[in-house]
């Protein structure tokens, strides 16, 4: 007997404790502090996976957030300044690695490498655009105007950044300006948003509109914003909240202002050349404020490189769907996904980060590892997902064994541009600028809603995670047609109803609730591991 | 004797390699990095936030005619 517990208690310190609970499981729920989920200790994952994990997730990104300050910023000394002076920045930066370590929580071996990789990616991502703020910025320079400042663009953060290629080569950073300020800081730490949200409500505007909305507009309402580009362009990010955000925009920039909009109706040809006539003018704007020429051949060259960043993603996309070797968790792939495509290409990062995923995939591919042994559904997790808990599907995984093989965040841009014709890359431009975030699978109709159905069986889920965004008027519009598809088609499918961004709406442990709540009395399924039920993580980042 | 200094030197720096390690291996293991992050540095940050004088952005005019409304298509 005492032979056996050694022997157990030798595996368990090589290999890491297994995961489920019939297997006297590791009990994740164990090692966090209540409330703030702060780590009693970190997670033993064994020797191998402990020590990767210490040297070249939590070390190596440590250091390279430093190397990345000094390889993005003009002056390191800015990243100081603007550290001290946005509360965004000083908030948000510091909890990285507690990122990294909710959506990485319970992974091993090749899951556990390659989700990292993508994180690195959208770190390194982030860094430059702080970077891009700061270089320019007015407010940590005296109120001079740099030549850095001349060549910025600011855009709002769902204007997609493939419309500034041509301007790349002429020495021009984009900025989608909400992105860091309000997009980023959800995910990394919830608690700032929550300032911008309730800055927007102190000055008299309602409280039911799409808090994004509201946070985007808070963040102006505190003066919150770099002053780091001399114009600006907005979109109404396919939502009349949104277009009340750009009015404010367009108040407190006081700068030159190009409206883009994004047609409300779409899939029409007539709407389309409309749409790509706004996309010439917004090219005009740019030409006459900068005084440089639109380049076509820089224009193909970016795209070319973004083409080719789409057609990675179909691999892993065709591996992920045809059999269990995918090595990257849900969280890891939709914000890889949506950061790569607001951002453009405009650094590396994302090409070299997706070699070293597809080589990781690959080896399990050849060598017929699973990373996720204990799935026992595949998810698909459709419209837009909760910013503070989109580790949800770690948890997911950890506590029920549901995989989440594809997001429809993920799938919004699945497209490559025709590059042979001046006329094929605009008419490409303007269905990519259409198929914008939370719109073509969101609010762009019911042809592109209900894709649902041919996404679920071309990626062979079996279940879906239908996200309730409560203050989406859009989305909200729709909630009883799902209801009556998925029993039309015998679909098992759970609602996650969220607020975006406002984790005081719908708390992260009432989605769990949710999610609890389907697994045992639809599902009449048992947790893998039980610890990870019910806990408080109510002051969590 | 030289041999001596040399195999000195080595098992130093591997002493102080592996106190570092150790050291680190501890911060890391118990998660000292979030806990003072969480519990220190980030009330001290919000503290400064909170307190910082910010400009009323509501007392700027809107001046709607500043610029020009920049139509390209119009012949």
């Amino acid at each position: 007997m005492a032979k056996k517990k050694m022997t157990k208690a030798l595996r368990d310190f090589w290999y890491g404790k297994p995961h489920s609970a019939e297997e006297g499981g590791r009990r994740l729920g164990e090692i966090l502090e209540d409330k703030t989920q702060l780590y009693k200790h970190r997670e033993w994952r064994g020797v191998k996976d402990t020590f990767y994990y210490m040297y070249m997730i939590w070390g190596y990104n440590y250091v390279h957030m430093v190397t990345d300050i000094l390889k993005y910023s003009n002056n390191p000394i800015d990243f100081f300044k603007g550290t001290w002076r946005y509360r965004w920045m000083g908030q948000t930066y510091l909890p990285v690695i507690h990122w990294f370590d909710r959506g990485l929580q319970g992974m091993r071996g090749e899951a556990l490498r390659a989700s990292a990789w993508h994180y690195r990616a959208m770190v390194s991502a982030s860094i430059q655009q702080i970077c891009n703020f700061f270089n320019g910025d007015t407010r940590l320079h005296g109120g001079k105007q740099n030549d850095a400042y001349w060549h910025t663009f600011l855009a709002k953060e769902t204007t997609c950044g493939t419309l500034f290629y041509p301007w790349m080569d002429a020495g021009y950073q984009y900025v989608p300006i909400e992105m860091i300020p309000y997009f980023v800081t959800c995910h990394v730490n919830s608690h700032t948003v929550l300032n911008y949200i309730d800055a927007a409500q102190s000055i008299g505007l309602p409280g039911d509109p799409c808090p994004m909305c509201q946070a985007e507009a808070g963040i102006y309402v505190l003066d919150d914003v770099p002053d780091c580009a001399p114009f600006v362009i907005t979109c109404n990010e396919a939502c009349d909240g949104s277009v009340g955000t750009a009015i404010l925009q367009d108040w407190f920039i006081d700068k030159p202002l190009f409206a883009l909009p994004l047609p409300m109706q779409f899939d029409d040809p007539l709407v389309k050349q409309y749409c790509m006539r706004e996309i010439e003018e917004c090219w005009k704007f740019i030409e006459e404020q900068t005084g440089v020429p639109f380049d076509f051949d820089c224009m193909v060259k970016y795209l070319e490189r973004q083409n080719k960043l789409q057609r990675d993603e179909w691999e892993k996309w065709d591996v992920a769907a045809k059999t269990d070797y995918y090595p990257v968790n849900g969280v890891a792939q939709a914000l890889f996904r949506i950061f790569s495509t607001q951002y453009g290409i405009q650094g590396d990062f994302w090409e070299e980060n997706s070699e070293k995923v597809k080589k990781i995939m690959y080896k399990c591919v050849e060598k017929k590892i699973n990373p996720f042994p204990q799935t026992r559904h595949r998810v698909i997790a459709w419209s837009c997902a909760p910013l503070y808990y989109s580790n949800w599907c770690t948890w997911a995984y950890n506590c029920w064994g549901l995989n989440t093989i594809i997001n429809m965040d993920s799938l919004m841009f699945d497209m490559e541009f025709r590059t042979d014709s001046y006329e094929h890359m605009l008419e490409d431009m303007a269905t990519y600028h259409m198929w914008a975030p939370m719109r073509r699978m969101a609010v762009g109709g019911m042809h592109h809603i209900f894709e649902l159905w041919d996404y679920m069986e071309r990626f062979n889920c079996d279940m879906v995670a239908m996200y309730d965004q409560l203050q989406c008027k859009g989305m909200q519009g729709v909630h009883g047609l799902f209801e009556d598809e998925f029993r039309k088609r015998n679909v098992k499918a759970f609602w996650m109803p969220h607020a975006l961004p406002d984790c005081r709406t719908v708390s992260r442990a009432e989605i769990r609730g949710y999610i609890n709540d389907y697994m045992t009395t639809v599902m009449h399924e048992e947790p893998l591991d039980p610890s990870l039920l019910d806990f408080d993580d109510s002051m969590t980042w | 004797m030289c041999k001596c200094k040399i195999g000195k030197f080595f098992l130093k720096l591997f002493g102080i390699l592996f106190a570092a390690n150790a050291v680190l291996f501890v911060v890391f293991f118990f998660d000292l990095d979030g806990k003072l992050l969480f519990n220190v540095v980030e009330p001290f940050l919000k503290k400064h936030y909170d307190n910082m004088k910010r400009k009323d952005v509501l007392n700027m005019p809107y001046d709607t005619d500043k610029f020009p409304k920049y139509k390209y298509d119009e012949k």
